[in-house]
């Protein structure tokens, strides 16, 4: 039986799919494009909210499997049932690999992401006669399994949502689990773990890789909506851009990372349409979110919800107790 | 209790020796711990005491010397191995996961020896064995009323309680606490004075403690650290009177 959060999730979803009834094609393709983008964010923070890592390198897991998908299905004639499994397998193979970073902390790890995501970029970028280069591989079918075929895009967008909403129940139930908790506990204080009987690394690399795996997620999602991938989609601009999407929204949160999509697939993706200088202004909408809301939109939320209860307690009680602090951010 | 025969030691140190560069921090300790002993470690600051508890509990190895707990050779195993072997540790400056609630701390501390701290598909909170746990590591450190805030709202002292309710409950069998009263107040001092004295008689108990009457209350043994050497070893009695160490701890001579 879902209990309340699954059950306010559950809520949103049904909110999200009424958007085609009312909206436009348009529309629709960027609430697909915040959700895909969303579930990339969501990823990042399962490392970055919970565990306390940084990960710069999470377009290269999006973009292997998008361009595992891509490459099978356009070269080889591999049918979505086969390519979709290789592309997961890619991307999560590549996280095995690239799990090696949690034996660094702090800047080293962020560095040693951001070396990582580079390495992959210059592939798709350099390795033209495979990847085709800049030109990226184009052509993608549509999404389809034996003679059944999605070609419309309203289709489509309900497909990514169940997909999305599945992959979000299931993280939460992870992330509320015994290995998330260790996780938050590692962000902690992990000498203290370590004396308690923990294993940082073993626990860290297999958050890192379930991380990946999601991030290669997405990157499916993301290859039968866009059709085509190029080296755009493995640039360290989408590692960055998820990151930020996690901390605008709320880290440590589920709706957080989705809320951040919002903002930033909205500006980038509407507001750049009659607003030349979108990039400045997301640049400061960051720079004012982390000076003054540092846990995001849903951390502004929560405190002001706390306030608010706060001052209705003032009122008909004489002696109140210390509101719980919100969680310090990294 | 299994592992070892009646009359073994509980720790067994030989000629443990840790340098950090040209600092001979812990030099040639030799030391043993019968089961179920309460013993004491003094010395003046900087004398090496913390360095050889990092040493036991396995925060990093020693340069040279064996460990032995309950006649297993610890000296090179990795700390969470020791802490599953039932070594359980204090902090001399508290470290508990301030960002984490009271009884997310205690679930972890239980946890750390269980293989359930693998799963993924159960709210941690559904444990249920777990909470009795909890509870009994709460109730013995005097912090039940606590349950269910978070760390940051708890004072120094009560952070201090928390620690020695974290290694509680991982059920060690032997704890190491480093100056478990350091930086508290006279009664919070008192009060945790008495909780380490009403520790279940089982469980070995080697503490580090500045406070005189404390230790020497608590004390069966005492062991004198000074520059990284063992300088004493004896009865509580026998510490009080011995020159060597009035002088270099006392500073009379
Ligand atoms: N990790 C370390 N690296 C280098 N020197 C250290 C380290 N830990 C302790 N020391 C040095 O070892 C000596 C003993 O320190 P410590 O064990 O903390 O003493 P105590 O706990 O008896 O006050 C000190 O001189 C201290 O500076
Ligand atoms: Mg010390």
């Amino acid at each position: 039986m879902p209990e309340r959060g699954a059950l306010t999730l559950i809520f949103v979803a049904a909110l999200v799919a009424t958007v085609p009834l009312f909206a436009g094609d348009f529309w629709v393709s960027l609430t697909i494009k915040i959700l895909v983008l969303g579930l990339l964010a969501l990823s990042v923070d399962l490392l970055l909210g919970h565990a306390g890592l940084l990960s710069l390198c999470h377009a290269a897991f999006f973009a292997m499997s998008a361009y595992t998908v891509a490459i099978l299905q356009v070269r080889y004639g591999v049918p979505m049932l086969i390519a979709v499994p290789a592309g997961l397998a890619m991307g999560t193979l590549l996280a095995l690999v690239f799990g090696v970073s949690v034996r660094t902390r702090g800047v080293y790890f962020i560095l040693v992401t951001i070396a990582l995501g580079f390495i992959v970029w210059g592939v798709t970028y350099r390795w033209a006669s495979f990847t085709g280069g800049d030109n990226g591989i184009t052509n993608v079918p549509y999404p389809a399994i034996g003679d059944f075929q999605i070609t419309s895009m309203t289709a489509y967008f309900y497909v990514v949502l169940l997909v999305v909403l599945g992959c979000v129940l299931a993280y939460r139930t992870l992330v509320r689990s015994p290995f998330g908790l260790v996780l938050r506990g590692l962000k902690s204080s992990e000498s203290r773990m370590r004396s308690l009987g923990y294993s940082p690394l073993r626990h860290l690399y297999v958050a890192f890789v379930l991380s990946g795996f999601m991030a290669s997620l997405a990157g499916v999602l993301y290859i039968y909506f866009n059709r085509f991938v190029n080296p755009a989609t493995a640039h360290f601009h989408i590692s960055v851009e998820a990151v930020l999407m996690a901390i605008l929204g709320g880290t440590g949160t589920i709706l957080g990372p989705f809320l951040g999509s919002v903002v930033i697939m909205v500006l980038r993706n509407w507001v750049s349409g009659f607003f030349p200088y979108y990039m400045t202004l997301m640049g400061l909408v960051f720079i004012v979110t982390v000076l003054f809301a540092p846990n995001g939109i849903i951390g502004l939320v929560n405190s002001w919800r706390a306030r608010r209860a706060r001052r209705a307690k003032t009122t008909d009680a004489v002696g109140t107790e210390p509101e719980a602090q919100p969680r310090p951010q990294p | 209790m299994r592992a070892g025969t009646a009359n073994s030691a509980a720790l067994e140190l030989t000629g443990v020796t840790k340098r950090f560069g040209g600092l001979v921090a812990v030099d040639d300790v030799s030391l043993t711990v019968r089961p179920g002993e309460r013993h004491i470690l003094i010395g003046p600051n900087g004398a090496g005491k913390t360095t050889l508890f990092n040493c036991i509990t396995g925060t990093f190895w020693p340069s040279s010397g064996q460990i032995r707990f309950f006649d297993v050779d610890v000296s090179r195993l990795a700390e969470r191995d020791r802490a599953r072997l039932g070594i359980g540790r204090t902090f001399q400056i508290s470290n508990v996961l301030v960002e984490l609630t009271v009884s997310e701390n205690l679930i972890l501390a239980v946890l750390g020896r269980d293989r359930r701290k693998w799963m993924m598909h159960k709210p941690f909170a559904d444990l249920g064995a777990v909470a009795d746990s909890v509870g009994t590591a709460l109730a013995t450190v005097r912090l039940d009323h606590r349950l269910n805030d978070p760390v940051a709202s708890l004072s120094y002292g009560e952070r201090k309680q928390l620690d020695l309710a974290l290694a509680l409950a991982m059920e060690p069998r032997a704890l190491f606490l480093d100056e478990p009263c350091a930086g508290l107040a006279p009664s919070e001092r008192q009060r945790v004075s008495q909780i380490i004295g009403e520790l279940p008689d089982d469980i070995t108990v080697v503490m580090i403690e500045h406070d005189m009457d404390i230790a020497l209350r608590l004390a069966e043994r005492v062991t004198v650290l000074h520059q990284g050497q063992v300088i004493f070893e004896g009865s509580p009695d026998e510490v009080e009177t011995d020159t060597q160490v009035r002088e270099v701890y006392f500073g009379s001579g």
